[in-house]
């Protein structure tokens, strides 16, 4: 197990000396990566940490040597957050503003930094929300309260369950060990995958996956086994599994404590994945604010290699599957799955339009399966122990589990592994200890931040989609932030709103415009007149949610349509109190 | 073009060689880029770096002229490959058995000692070509503008004929031409050996249909080139008529040129601009310009195309037609009054059998891509596609052949002349319009930057160009698009007229001056003085009329 | 046709129709006469998707789709104008006008540039409604004297980007940053004459709205008249793209390319787009010259004076030396009449064949 996280000092010394090793050329790192697949964003990736950002130089080195035009290539580099194109850049610290650490002391901490002479930015969500707050300098993620307190560590472990409520992808994850190939097998792991390539065809695997009614984790809840089957009739080959693992919505965390403390968990499902669909390749596409996560399944990779569960011949049969991690660079959109294929394949990462999709024209216009970490993790479970097995786990016809990432006002914040169905009061109440002393729950936000707020009068949903879906919200992905009744719901909103404008992609326009027109609004400018202003909101909300291209923009305007449903008396007090119009 | 610009992005592998086609054809070259796009591979052969050889997947940087043998080894491995198409060559044509003897010995390797380029790389251009189920060849002046230009494309001619690249989608053997109406000049019997359409002078039933129209016969002895009628100026030749050319700047040999036009008793020309060559005439006609003119032209891929008057011309210019019908007029012929550009295109279409089937009225939306041999017919946007017309595609035998001047110790670089994009021809069009000036102020020698060093060159600095006809004084550009031993200039500007050292030899047949391979001597010079006041690009103003 | 030779139909507002394999809705409803709003779209790119005024309504759809990237298939119920998609239509209008400067655009900016003018008018949407921040920024600093990168008035369409590169092949600009920061921009974000751009004006010709325009033509604003249009083909290289050349009055004021040129199917290039005011220079000769024998210097004579003199020239050379002692030079780059005229003069009236055209220098 980890010991007791070790306390770092912010080091701004830069280029890191390595041991005895000459700084390799643009050339060396081209050669490196030029013939590999999916090559552009790790070759950027080692470009910007030997440089500590992207020179013009390099970029033109790339281009020219990738085929990349350098139009293109300067246009993608400027989509991602974290890449720099200033000297010392990715030595600023950058320092999380989303909706939990803002009203857990962001602005304490940047005010700290900045008195310790610091330059510090601000950062959407970096899903450390059980741990605020982040920042995140060069390529390491501290976080703490102030300058001087900042730690680093992997994802807090999850609280057990209450008593008799089993688990599916949290089962063995406490067990100390557990991430190492060793722990792993000493509780069962890869046995899912040796019975599945020596006795069963890749049709009843993907039978078994079918009947268990595991459905996407990631939040589309499209059933697994229906997607895997799709992927194994599509013509073309060869074919790709992509572990989505870009975990960027807000108050989201689920994914990271997963592949923190049981990454074979998912090594395993992939694999399991591959040899169901007859995929050859395979890539975890995982957020950039994850680097210690990144050396965690580096790591795992490496050692299932060695030990012939990866790679070419599988357990001594013709199963071949190779598995790589491709880092993203700060951009809430690549976890939409087809703006991350676009990543993935060094493109601008708009979104696709769809159909087609990507089981038949995924990475490289190639049948693909594109399934989140939670989805993957929960397969080799679902082998092991049946596909009623995993059904039974859920409540009220429900199959299954789901991690819920618990944030915010809430005595104890972090991950919890629920039967689909659970209510959230008890969710709420009994496994996370309730409101702080002296407070009551006001709203919570579902599904992260894209399925807006749910008031206090509704916080009597069960934790399934039809359930929560009746409440015009969706359980989504999981994430839940907890807001009580000190928080002025207006200023939560436009945060959340603000997150929203920053990630919109900008290809289609009802979002791209929306987004910052209702973040105007949220900041006092827009008509002065209150069913001016409300007519505006919900008009743009309605055109967001109708017309957008993905689910960025579809969703943003759950936020301000739960706002004017729960909140009548906050917007009409807001509108009426701010000055004069502003233009904006 | 044998094949339809719309081909141009249906091939699989696409031998560009010979054309510098984005700056030369932009348009064109837009579809092949979409060809990429869609996966194609292409080849591109060609001295210098161009555009092309940036987004092409075999780059053959051949050294100037040694273009037959380049395509004799290519020929050599397709069918050492066995990669022939064998019904094609069974039903198409004739003398294979002996082509293939016959390049059995130009191996890659004995060709990479002439032309530069690896013989591993000319493998892999042959055997993508080769390979390929449609391979399209597209090539432009590169290729003619040699000693043996005939041979050239002869060369290519013989690599489709193999692999059975004609007739079909997506192929052919596709010369890009290089002005607007340069094909319909040939079409309308602007040519010493053919009447309109291409039919030759010396077959007495041609000389009896035009007798018939003309009201008198003409010689069965086909007429000079003008490379000859320049040569004999003075002599057997004592005027010339000039329509719309600039002969002493855009013509290989300026002071040549210039001396046979002095020495004419009459020289008439007709142009829009006073230029170079009107300034030596006796007359000058005004024409009317391009949006002044109703009337025809002919695109590269034979599509017959009308030209439409927008505006009126200034003052008295009047069209070429007009001007040549009242000249006939009064020269004292019969059969000259011609009173609009519609009669004089409907009487080209009804002597012309490509263009029988066409009309005025007929051609007016662009639909046409001649042969049309009589109305009805829906034009020819491929030819060959039921084999060929005259029988069979005959091989030739070629052999390789050096320029008629090589480098030498006197003249130890190779010039290579072109165009570039903001420029058309002599700049006496794209030089009078607005802004052009600003992507391309002046002309720049193009000298790879181990030259410029070893030559004590300096970038930016000046260089005199000399050659057995003359020298010229040019800025200098370092640029890695010339390789070590070859440099570029544009015959753009008149202030460079890099024609002056050119016309070292010219194809036996076509009379084609080898303008793209020229030795010269480089050596740094002193700015010329007052630069400051006259500044550069200057062809224009100067030929302002008085 | 579908596989079994059965037609393919599908319900459009209410009608049943035919439809080909791979079309789109938008395809298959603009085939009908339907006017689906689009901004994003231009017949020559694959769709893209962004601007979804071009939504509808398809039966068992959870949202609108946009009808420009979604394939028809059989027996789809589509509904192209209902009351609340004109809505949404109106609605996003509002937005777009929201972003931009101006909304009134000088038609001499391009092809396309009266598109979003001509759709507010068509929603009779409410400019002023969404009032907020505008998007873009403009580079009046470019100094390049072809193309206006006037991106105040950029929706984002990304037209421009996608031309040059779909249709191109150039891929001199992008996309920069996200979200309302995006920008055009070329790499580096620096002038188009650093870039690979080649000034051939089709990101202009896309604009639907004016952000981007054709300097030479702007430049012609103040002309009196009206602008009327003649299709012509380009007089440059020998691909032949057609265009068709907008005059007022006497003058040109600019070019537009021929979006149904068979040659060019609108791709114009530098030359062809921007050099066509050689025609009104100065320079041009309006009146004929003679040599005058007395000064040895070409001065202007009437027609009659110069044609007399040519043909009495002529005639005394062929008299003297012969009529093969005559030669002609035709051009490649005036009609064909010119060059079959002069063909016709030395053959008809001479008998020889002493005649070439500039192809071979």
């Amino acid at each position: 197990m980890f010991g007791p996280p070790p306390r770092i000092a912010l080091d701004f010394s830069h280029p890191k000396p390595r041991d005895g090793m000459p700084t390799p050329t643009n050339a060396d790192l081209v050669a490196r990566w030029k013939d590999e697949p999916a090559p552009l964003l790790p070759l950027l990736h080692a470009l910007h940490e030997r440089d500590g950002h992207l020179s013009e130089d390099a970029l033109r080195d790339v281009s020219r040597q990738l085929r990349i035009p350098i139009a293109d290539l300067f246009g993608i580099v400027t989509f991602y957050h974290h890449f720099s194109r200033d000297a010392g850049g990715a030595e600023r610290p950058r320092v999380c503003t989303g909706p939990v650490c803002a009203m857990r002391g962001a602005d304490v901490l940047v005010a700290s930094l900045r008195a310790a002479g610091h330059d510090p930015q601000a950062m959407p969500c970096p899903g450390r929300c059980d741990q605020p707050v982040p920042v995140i300098q060069g390529d390491t993620v501290l976080t703490g309260r102030t300058a001087a307190t900042l730690t680093s560590g992997p994802s807090p472990l999850p609280a057990p369950p209450p008593d008799g409520i089993e688990e599916c992808v949290f089962a063995g994850i406490r067990t100390p060990g557990r991430a190492t190939l060793d722990g792993y097998r000493s509780q069962g792991g890869y046995e899912a995958l040796t019975r599945a390539v020596g006795e069963m065809t890749p049709d009843e695997v993907i039978g078994v996956v079918d009947r268990s009614g595991l459905a996407g984790r990631g939040g589309a809840g499209f059933p697994t086994g229906r997607k895997w089957r799709a992927v194994a009739e599509a013509p073309g080959e060869p074919r790709t599994i992509v572990c989505n693992a870009d975990e960027g919505e807000p108050g989201c965390f689920k994914d990271r404590v997963l592949m923190d403390h049981d990454p074979h968990g998912l090594v395993e499902g992939m694999a399991l994945a591959a040899y169901a669909t007859g995929a050859v390749r395979g890539f975890i596409y995982l957020r950039y604010e994850y680097p210690e996560t990144f050396d965690v399944l580096e790591g795992a990779i490496a050692e299932a290699v060695a030990a012939g569960l990866m790679g070419d011949g599988i357990l001594g049969t013709g199963f071949s599957f190779d598995l790589m991690v491709r880092r993203g660079a700060g951009a809430y959109i690549c976890g939409e799955e087809t703006s991350l294929l676009n990543s993935l394949e060094g493109k601008h990462p708009f979104p696709r339009n769809r159909p087609p999709f990507p089981v038949t024209h995924g990475y490289d216009n190639l049948p693909t399966v594109v399934n989140n970490v939670e989805t993957l993790a929960s397969v080799p479970p679902i082998l092991a122990r049946g596909a009623d097995w995993y059904q039974g786990l859920g409540r009220g016809g429900h199959a299954g589990t789901k991690v819920i990432s618990l944030s915010g006002d809430i005595a104890r914040p972090g991950n919890y592994e629920v039967p689909i169905g659970l209510p959230l009061r008890e969710l709420l109440d009994d496994w996370a200890g309730g409101p702080l002393p002296g407070r009551c729950f006001q709203a919570v936000t579902m599904a992260g931040l894209s399925g807006g707020f749910l008031g206090a009068r509704d916080l009597s949903v069960t934790l399934d989609e039809p359930s929560i879906r009746a409440k015009e919200s969706f359980l989504g992905a999981g994430g839940i932030m907890v807001f009580d009744d000190s928080r002025n719901m207006i200023a939560v909103t436009r945060e959340s709103m603000e997150f929203f404008a920053e990630e919109s992609c900008g290809k289609c326009f009802p979002c791209r415009i929306g987004t910052q027109r209702l973040v105007e609004r949220l900041d006092g400018k827009g008509p002065r007149d209150l069913d001016a202003w409300v007519d505006e909101v919900t008009d743009l909300s309605e055109v967001m949610k109708k017309t957008s291209a993905c689910g960025l923009g579809q969703a943003a305007p759950l936020l301000t349509e739960s706002l004017l449903r729960y909140f009548p008396d906050q917007v009409r007090e807001f509108v009426a109190v701010r000055g004069p119009q502003q233009k904006g | 073009m044998s094949n339809p610009l719309a081909d141009m992005d249906k091939p699989d592998v696409i031998f560009c060689i010979g054309t510098n086609m984005t700056e030369c054809h932009p348009v064109a070259a837009t579809r092949l880029k979409r060809a990429l796009t869609r996966g194609a591979k292409m080849i591109v052969a060609d001295p210098r770096r161009i555009g092309l050889a940036d987004i092409s997947d075999v780059y053959l940087p051949i050294r100037v002229g040694s273009d037959v043998s380049l395509l004799l080894a290519m020929a050599h491995v397709i069918a050492r490959d066995g990669l022939l198409d064998d019904s094609f060559m069974e039903e198409h044509t004739t003398e294979g058995e002996g082509f293939l003897e016959h390049v059995a010995r130009f191996t890659p390797e004995w060709a990479s000692g002439i032309c530069g380029v690896p013989a591993e790389d000319i493998e892999a251009a042959a055997l993508l070509y080769g390979g390929a189920d449609r391979a399209a060849i597209y090539y432009t002046v590169g290729i003619t503008e040699h000693i043996c230009g005939v041979d050239n494309v002869q060369s290519l001619c013989n690599l489709a004929l193999m692999t059975g690249n004609l007739g079909r989608e997506g192929t052919g053997v596709n010369p890009m031409r290089g002005q607007n109406n340069i094909q319909g000049a040939g079409d309308a019997g602007a040519l010493p050996n053919n009447y309109p359409g291409f039919q030759s002078v010396t077959v007495p039933a041609h000389q009896e249909k035009f007798a018939r129209a003309y009201g008198r016969p003409v010689d069965l002895e086909e007429g000079m080139t003008k490379v000859t009628a320049l040569d004999l100026a003075g002599d057997r030749i004592r005027a010339m008529i000039i329509d719309g050319e600039n002969t002493v700047v855009s013509d290989p040999d300026r002071q040549h040129c210039e001396h046979a036009l002095k020495s004419l008793d009459c020289l008439v020309v007709i142009d829009i601009f006073m230029s170079e060559t009107a300034e030596m005439a006796d007359v000058v006609f005004p024409a009317t310009a391009w949006a002044e003119t109703d009337g025809v032209c002919t695109n590269t891929e034979r599509r017959v195309q009308r030209l439409r008057a927008a505006v009126p011309p200034p003052g008295e210019a009047r069209p070429d037609w007009w001007i040549l019908s009242r000249l006939g007029e009064r020269m004292g012929w019969e059969g000259f009054g011609f009173q609009s550009a519609r009669e004089v295109f409907n009487e080209l279409c009804s002597l012309s059998p490509i263009y029988a089937g066409l009309d005025w009225d007929r051609i007016a939306r662009s639909e046409y891509q001649w042969p049309v041999p009589e109305p009805g017919h829906p034009g020819t946007p491929r030819l060959h596609e039921d084999g060929f017309i005259n029988g069979r595609g005959i091989f030739k035998m070629l052999t390789y052949r050096d320029p008629e001047e090589t480098v030498n110790e006197d003249y130890p670089i190779w010039l290579t002349t072109g165009r570039r994009l903001p420029a058309y021809h002599t700049r006496t069009q794209t030089g009078r319009s607005e802004g052009l000036d600003y992507l391309l102020s002046e002309e720049r020698l193009e000298v790879h930057p181990d030259d410029i060093a070893g030559l004590g060159l300096q970038n930016g600095g000046w260089a005199e160009l000399s050659s057995p006809r003359g020298c010229v004084h040019v800025k200098v550009r370092a640029t890695t698009r010339s390789p070590r031993g070859t440099v570029f200039a544009s015959f753009a500007f008149n202030d460079v007229p890099v024609n002056v050292l050119t016309g070292g030899g010219y194809d036996p047949v076509t009379q084609t001056a080898a303008l793209k391979a020229c030795p010269v001597a480089l050596k740094p010079v002193a700015p010329p003085p007052a630069l400051g006041q006259t500044g550069l690009g200057g062809a224009l103003g100067r030929t302002a009329p008085p | 046709m579908g596989r079994n030779g059965t037609a393919l139909t599908l319900t459009l507002d209410g009608e049943r129709v035919a439809f080909r394999r791979g079309e789109t809705i938008f395809e298959v409803a603009e085939r009908h006469g339907k006017e689906i709003p689009t901004l994003c779209y231009d017949p020559r790119l694959e769709p893209f998707g962004g601007c979804r005024l071009c939504v509808v309504e398809l039966e068992g759809a959870r949202n609108p789709v946009a009808s420009c990237t979604t394939k028809a298939e059989p027996g789809m119920v589509v509904r192209t104008r209902t009351a609340s998609i004109e809505v949404q239509r109106r609605v996003l209008m509002e937005m777009v006008a929201s972003e931009n400067r101006d909304t009134d655009v000088d038609p001499l900016h391009g092809y396309a540039s009266q598109e979003m003018a001509t759709l507010l008018d068509r929603y009779d949407a409410r400019t002023g409604r969404f009032d907020g921040a505008l998007s873009g920024e403009s580079r009046f600093d470019d100094d390049n004297p072809f193309i206006k990168r006037d991106y105040d008035n950029c929706i984002s369409c990304y037209r421009c980007v996608r031309v040059c590169a779909e249709q191109e092949g150039d891929y001199a600009i992008s996309i920069m940053n996200r979200g309302f920061d995006t920008k055009i921009t070329t790499e580096f974000g620096g002038f188009l004459n650093d870039s690979a751009c080649t000034f051939c004006g089709q990101c202009i010709q896309t604009c639907p709205t004016g952000a981007l325009g054709d300097l030479k033509a702007l430049a012609n604003r103040d002309v009196p008249g009206e602008t009327e249009t003649t299709r012509t083909i380009c007089p440059y290289c020998g691909v032949g793209c057609s265009v068709d050349v907008m005059t007022r009055g006497d003058q040109i004021v600019g070019v537009l390319p021929a979006m149904d040129g068979p040659a060019n199917e609108g791709a114009l290039c530098v030359k062809g787009q921007f050099a066509f005011d050689f025609v009104h220079h100065r320079e041009r000769l309006s009146t004929p010259f003679v040599r005058d024998l007395e000064s040895g210097k070409l001065r202007p004579a009437s027609w009659d004076e110069a044609l007399d003199r040519a043909a009495t020239d002529l005639r005394r050379v062929v008299g003297k030396h012969g009529r093969e002692s005559v030669y002609a030079v035709a051009s490649g780059r005036a009609p064909h009449e010119a060059a079959y005229m002069l063909q016709r003069f030395i053959r008809a009236g001479l008998g020889t064949n002493h005649i070439d055209n500039c192809s071979r220098a």
